[in-house]
């Protein structure tokens, strides 16, 4: 069976669950405008720089997490199969922004 | 100045753009020959996104407030509710996919057939996404010119 890197497998991970974060906290934000994204607002002088330091460093911190795993082999997962939640990630994270902005 | 700074983000995303499709065909075709290249150019679309990614977030945080009113009043405002709002949120999705580049672009493609796979599909999504907001991009231009017509009647 064909392998790819751990570190390839786990940041592939964090790539697909940093997506869906950053869907889901795009809807919180702009739902709770008075205290989330008035608070992110806060921390650097604009929700959307928040936003995108916040991502970069899950993205990093996730993955490093997972690479971590299963005594520092890291997630196990089959190129396919990562492709898949990879896809899978990006594709939700961008139905969810777009529907979002659709609807509000 | 201020236009200098808006042309620099679009040409940074259109090489970005160019230089996946480049990175796209080169994988396809990938041998023992072109792994550098391969490395090179994953690397290549990365370092252009961020630039696109900072320069346009420069430009945003300091200068789209004046055009943000203008489109609002307009005839198009959704070129802002919806397109620049869905633009300004899909793009950190793309920022952290072009951040994963590098990592998958380490593994063999050439021997290496799920490596190769993984690839393609990553690569295949910064062009997309890369194109759909251009795109976008361009429906803010357009809702802002739109706007400046409207306001001198």
């Amino acid at each position: 069976m064909e392998t790819i890197s751990k570190y390839t497998v786990s940041f592939g991970a964090s790539l697909a669950i940093t997506s869906i974060l950053s869907a889901l906290l795009v809807v919180v934000k702009e739902l709770n405008e008075n205290s989330v994204l008035a608070w992110m607002k806060g921390l650097t002088s604009h929700h959307w720089i928040t936003h995108g330091l916040f991502m970069v460093i899950a993205f990093f911190v996730i993955g490093w997490g997972l690479a971590k795993m299963n005594n520092g082999e890291g997630l196990k997962m089959t190129p396919e199969r990562l492709v898949c939640v990879i896809a899978s990630g990006v594709v939700i994270g961008g139905l969810i922004i777009s529907g979002f902005y659709l609807v509000d | 100045m201020t236009e200098i700074i808006l042309m620099a983000h679009v040409l940074f995303g259109m090489l970005c753009i160019v230089a996946g499709v480049w990175l796209f065909v080169d994988v396809l075709h990938a041998n023992e020959a072109n792994q550098g290249r391969i490395r090179t150019m994953s690397m290549a679309v990365a370092v252009l996104m961020w630039l696109a990614y900072l320069v346009g977030g420069y430009w945003y945080l300091t200068f789209y407030y004046v055009d943000k009113a203008i489109i609002l009043k307009g005839p198009w405002p959704f070129a802002h509710s919806f397109f620049m709002e869905m633009k300004e949120h899909v793009a950190i999705m793309l920022l952290l996919l072009v951040t994963y580049l590098p990592i998958a672009a380490a593994n063999n493609t050439a021997t290496n057939k799920g490596a190769r796979k993984l690839l393609l599909w990553v690569v295949g999504f910064v062009v997309l996404i890369g194109v759909a907001i251009d795109g976008a991009g361009a429906i803010i231009g357009i809702g802002a010119k739109l706007g400046l017509m409207a306001a001198k009647g």
